[in-house]
């Protein structure tokens, strides 16, 4: 018995060894699919941006008027709901995510129909393949993020390949139990005329099956949807994004609109593929011919957009390069990232911003995925992704230095005043953020080596909700433990002191550093050089994200500082 | 000229088949080899032949292995032993291609519940063999439409197998397998699920239909009045082994053995028989309620000349005359003032013996009433001499044993 608690089997390292020898052994083929992917979903984004939003949502309304048999609840709905979206400036992310679940979907369908015939067809690969739904079906999506960032790094690739292992099992399912369900009889008579498992298959099988398919086809299009916000945590661009940033910013609105917008684009994409799911009736044959109309004009539509496109923009290499900036949603961080975007889009580069997981960030840089970001604490918060990745970036040097973390609580709790003097305040309780950042690390450190925290607990969430927890206790004069860094809007806008930490857990002087991946100086000197010289304050960032808090697009607050500080920005972008 | 061989022909369901199938080379019973081995047996070592145009009819209860045994003739299910030779050549042996060929050209069956495909029109679902061997369009069409005709359903050959009836359905089975011309047609109680009158209707079809096609056809059902109304040979089976095979009158008057003629006779004849064992339904009219003209309709329906009349508690009246129902039309008095109110009346438990002296001077059958004068049912002439003739065979028999 004693035998099983002594050693923990080491299962995480096996797991760990084998994701590595598959990203090493196959990273030929992770690569060309990435590459494919990027290629063909680009291509589809690009060409739906390219048609005026106006003309696509009359187009997709007329679609649904035709499909929906001329009733007006399904047009009403799509026109209006399209209309807001667009009104609310969402579309760029709408056709993202459009594209995302798109071909999630398709890949979804292309594998799962074929499993699901084999699987109805042969009972030991029914055995086999279903516990392996269950597994797939029950395992947190987030777990497959992981292995999806290690095969494929950031962006939509990733977010397709989590898509589709989480939005697969319906289809299957669905597809096994359809043909299962044909009455014997059926298949019997299909047999005994003597056809061929081929015929059988598309004269009897399929077609008897078909309702039920579509059945399972529409829940996989539902569930790659629902991973539309996981997917954006590894840069998966779209509405997703909008709502994780307003998670870790605790901002209600901005949430809610956004997820609106997915609610609206879900409707729209269950009762259109519905549509396509009809019983047989007499009136089914004009249905069937309304479906087949709107198909092939949707099909000659972007066909006819794309070479469009081809043709007004020439080669997609346009006239500026694309810098490619990742950050973390911290407001520090979107304070300086959306910076030096304007900057680097004054100088005429396309700029493209991911918002990742630190770690995450850190990974797609050192595997030069992304071109930079300018948020590296270094070097205690994120000594950890150093150690880790010093050998595959370039570390530029400090960009805002003397910046501060640790525990921060509100000046009045006066009895408090270092670390050592917590015992039973706040419910014995820190309030932390994201569980990958530096800081929470950082107080992990803190909980082991001051013993008066050994019966504390660290309460990991996100940024937002960390200062929404924040500003209710401060109103009810609650007591409050928080993670805190400056610079950081809380302290311009509350009363806080940080606690003295005698033991120097959270570091004692921090500094952010820019960091690049490899060969960028090679790639883009200039823009290498811009990154470099890129430095500020913490006054310049604090009046940036005070800003932003008191509800400015970050976007609109970054120009407005630009347009502030002329010679600063001249110092970085000057040609000397 | 035998169309169909069957020789040792064997299916074991389960587990441990080897050890079955030693086991029924051994003659041991199916109880024996399912303790034993777990292994069902569906059909049990059974051989018989088929001649060029006979109706073969295989009869038996459920779960005598009826229907295993004639899937197992197509390979809808793989025999575990035997041989199967059509025309000459073994289909057991045959690999899935040359099986594909028999069952498209020799082999068509006919299901139970229609086996018609929802999706199709019923055009479609007539051509569906000759679309599997790959006709061009325009024959198929034209051969499926011809087969249609013959059924009286060329007008319907664009509707949906669910926008018809249960007999139609039937029919459109029959074209599609007829409109593949084939040389036997497998018929898997192709009729039990329509109902009684259609039923009858279809099996007279069936019969005006072989003498135009002499087609060989095994048919396979339940109902003894149907396979002697259609069998030029009947199989009757049991426990998955054939009892007796034969025409109708060597079943009906040499039973091979107990079961054989029990299941003819459907008669328990351990008891001593009382009026209970040999009454048919009565058929009745409501006096007070219907009219003559309602009971001559009647009376036209059941192929009879007269009815038992009970008021609306069911209680015996008398009993109408179809010479009394016209009497009534024509002078327009309701069935009250012509019932012949004096019927014989037993009661359930008479023994025949003492029925036997009523039934003599009685042209009416008589009536099978309980305590509260219920009427239960009749009993007519015929019954009565059959019983006494069987039972006095019985008592024979038994002599001599």
């Amino acid at each position: 018995m004693n035998a099983l608690l002594i050693g923990k089997l080491p299962v995480a390292q096996w797991i760990e060894a084998f994701t590595n020898w598959l990203t090493h052994t196959f990273s030929g083929l992770f690569s060309f699919i990435q590459f494919v992917g990027n290629f063909i979903m680009d291509g589809i984004t690009n060409t739906l941006s390219f048609i005026n939003p106006l003309l696509l949502i009359a187009l997709v309304t007329v679609a649904a008027f035709f499909l929906a048999g001329k009733k007006w609840t399904l047009p009403s709905f799509t026109l209006i709901g399209l209309l807001f979206i667009y009104n609310q400036g969402l579309w760029g992310d709408l056709i993202n995510t459009f594209t995302l679940v798109l071909v999630s979907s398709f890949v979804s369908i292309v594998i799962g129909i074929p499993l699901g015939i084999w699987m109805a067809k042969n009972n030991t690969v029914k055995q086999v393949i279903n516990p392996v739904l269950d597994f797939m079906q029950t395992m947190p999506a987030f777990v497959y993020l992981i292995p999806a960032v290690a095969f494929f790094g950031i962006g939509i690739v990733p977010g397709v390949f989590a898509s589709v292992i989480f939005a697969l099992p319906p289809t299957v399912r669905f597809t096994n139990l359809a043909i299962r369900e044909i009455p014997t009889e059926l298949i019997e008579a299909a047999d005994a005329f003597g056809s061929t498992p081929r015929q059988k298959l598309f004269k009897v099988e399929l077609p008897l099956a078909k309702n039920t398919i579509m059945a399972g086809v529409n829940q996989t299009i539902m569930l790659a949807l629902s991973m539309v916000v996981t997917g954006s945590m590894i840069g998966a661009p779209g509405l997703g994004r909008g709502v994780l940033s307003a998670l870790q910013h605790a901002d209600i609105g901005s949430g809610f609109v956004n997820g609106l917008a997915l609610v609206i684009l879900a409707i729209i994409i269950d009762r259109f593929s519905q549509m396509a799911n009809k019983k047989v009736t007499d009136a089914k044959q004009k249905s069937s011919k309304a479906n087949t109309y709107v198909a092939v004009a949707a099909l000659a539509l972007f066909v006819f957009a794309a070479l469009a496109r081809l043709f007004v923009q020439g080669d997609s290499a346009g006239a500026g390069q694309t810098v490619k900036l990742t950050y973390v949603e911290w407001d520090s961080e979107v304070a300086s990232t959306n910076v030096l975007a304007q900057v680097l889009k004054k100088q005429g580069y396309k700029v493209e911003m991911t918002p990742l997981d630190n770690a995450i960030m850190w990974q797609s840089i050192a595997k030069g995925e992304t071109d930079a970001a300018v948020s590296a604490w270094l070097p205690n918060t994120h000594a950890d992704q150093y150690k880790k990745y010093k050998q595959d970036i370039v570390d530029l040097g400090a960009n805002l230095k003397g910046v501060r973390l640790g525990l921060a609580v509100p000046t009045y709790m006066k009895d408090v005043n270092s670390i050592e003097d917590l015992s039973d305040q706040a419910d014995k309780k820190i309030t932390g953020i994201e569980p990958g950042a530096g800081i929470m690390k950082a107080a992990q450190k803190a909980q082991k080596s001051y013993s008066n925290l050994s019966g504390w607990e660290l309460v990991s969430s996100s940024t937002g909700a960390m200062t929404t927890s924040l500003d209710q206790a401060y109103k009810n004069k609650k007591e409050i433990v928080v993670t805190a860094w400056s610079p950081h809007w809380i302290f311009a806008k509350y009363k806080l002191k940080y606690l003295k930490d005698p033991k120097k857990d959270f570091g004692s002087e921090e500094n952010i550093h820019s960091i690049t991946r490899k060969n960028l100086k090679k790639d883009m000197p200039k823009v290498n050089k811009i990154i470099d010289r890129f430095n500020w304050t913490q006054d310049d960032m604090e009046s940036v994200m005070l800003d932003i808090n008191k509800g400015m697009s970050p976007e609109k607050a970054a120009k407005k500082w630009v347009k502030n500080h002329p010679k600063k920005v001249a110092s970085w972008t000057d040609s000397k | 000229m035998n169309k169909l061989e069957v020789k040792h022909l064997t299916k074991i369901f389960g587990k441990k088949q080897k050890a079955a199938l030693e086991m029924i080379k051994q003659q041991k019973s199916k109880t024996e080899i399912l303790e034993q081995t777990g292994a069902t047996v569906g059909v049990y070592d059974v051989s018989f032949d088929v001649k060029e145009g006979e109706v073969f009819v295989i009869m038996g209860l459920s779960g005598s292995g009826k229907s295993t045994l004639i899937r197992l003739l197509n390979r809808l299910i793989e025999p575990s032993s035997g041989d199967i030779y059509i025309n000459g050549s073994d289909i057991s042996k045959m690999n899935a291609e040359e099986l594909r060929e028999v069952r498209r050209h020799a082999l068509n069956m006919v299901f139970q519940n229609f086996g018609l495909f929802p999706h199709k029109t019923i055009l479609e679902n007539t051509e569906f063999g000759l679309e599997l061997r790959g006709v061009p369009k325009e024959e198929r069409v034209e051969l499926a439409e011809r087969a249609l005709d013959n059924s009286n359903l060329l007008a319907f050959k664009d509707q949906y197998p669910n926008q018809l009836s249960g007999g139609m359905q039937q029919r459109v089975g029959l074209a599609r397998a007829l409109a593949n011309d084939p040389e036997i047609l497998l018929m898997d109680e192709a009729f039990s699920a329509l109902d009684p009158l259609i039923r009858k209707e279809m099996q007279d079809e069936l019969l005006d239909l072989q003498e135009k096609v002499q087609k060989t056809i095994i048919f396979i059902t339940h109902d003894l009045n149907e396979a002697l109304r259609i069998g030029d040979r009947i199989a009757l089976m049991k426990d998955g082994q054939i009892m007796q095979i034969g025409t109708g009158e060597e079943i009906l008057t040499k039973p091979a053995n107990d079961f054989v003629r029990e299941f003819v006779e459907d008669v328990d004849r351990s008891k001593v028989l009382t009026a209970q064992n040999i009454m048919i339904k009565p058929l009745t009219t409501l006096i007070g309620v219907d009219g003559p003209q309602v009971a001559l309709t009647r009376m036209h329906n059941e192929e009879v000349s007269m009815l038992m009349a009970t008021d609306r508690r069911r209680q015996l009246v008398g009993s109408v005359t179809a010479e009394a129902a016209i009497e009534a039309r024509r002078k327009g008095v309701p069935l009250a003032d012509v019932v012949d109110r004096d019927v014989r009346t037993v009661s359930k438990d008479t023994v025949i013996t003492d029925i036997m002296p009523l039934i003599y001077d009685s042209a009416a059958p008589i009536a099978v009433t309980d305590d509260n004068n219920r009427l239960l049912g009749v009993i007519i002439k015929g019954r009565v001499i059959e019983a006494l003739a069987n039972t006095k065979e019985d008592a024979e028999e038994g002599g001599e044993e």
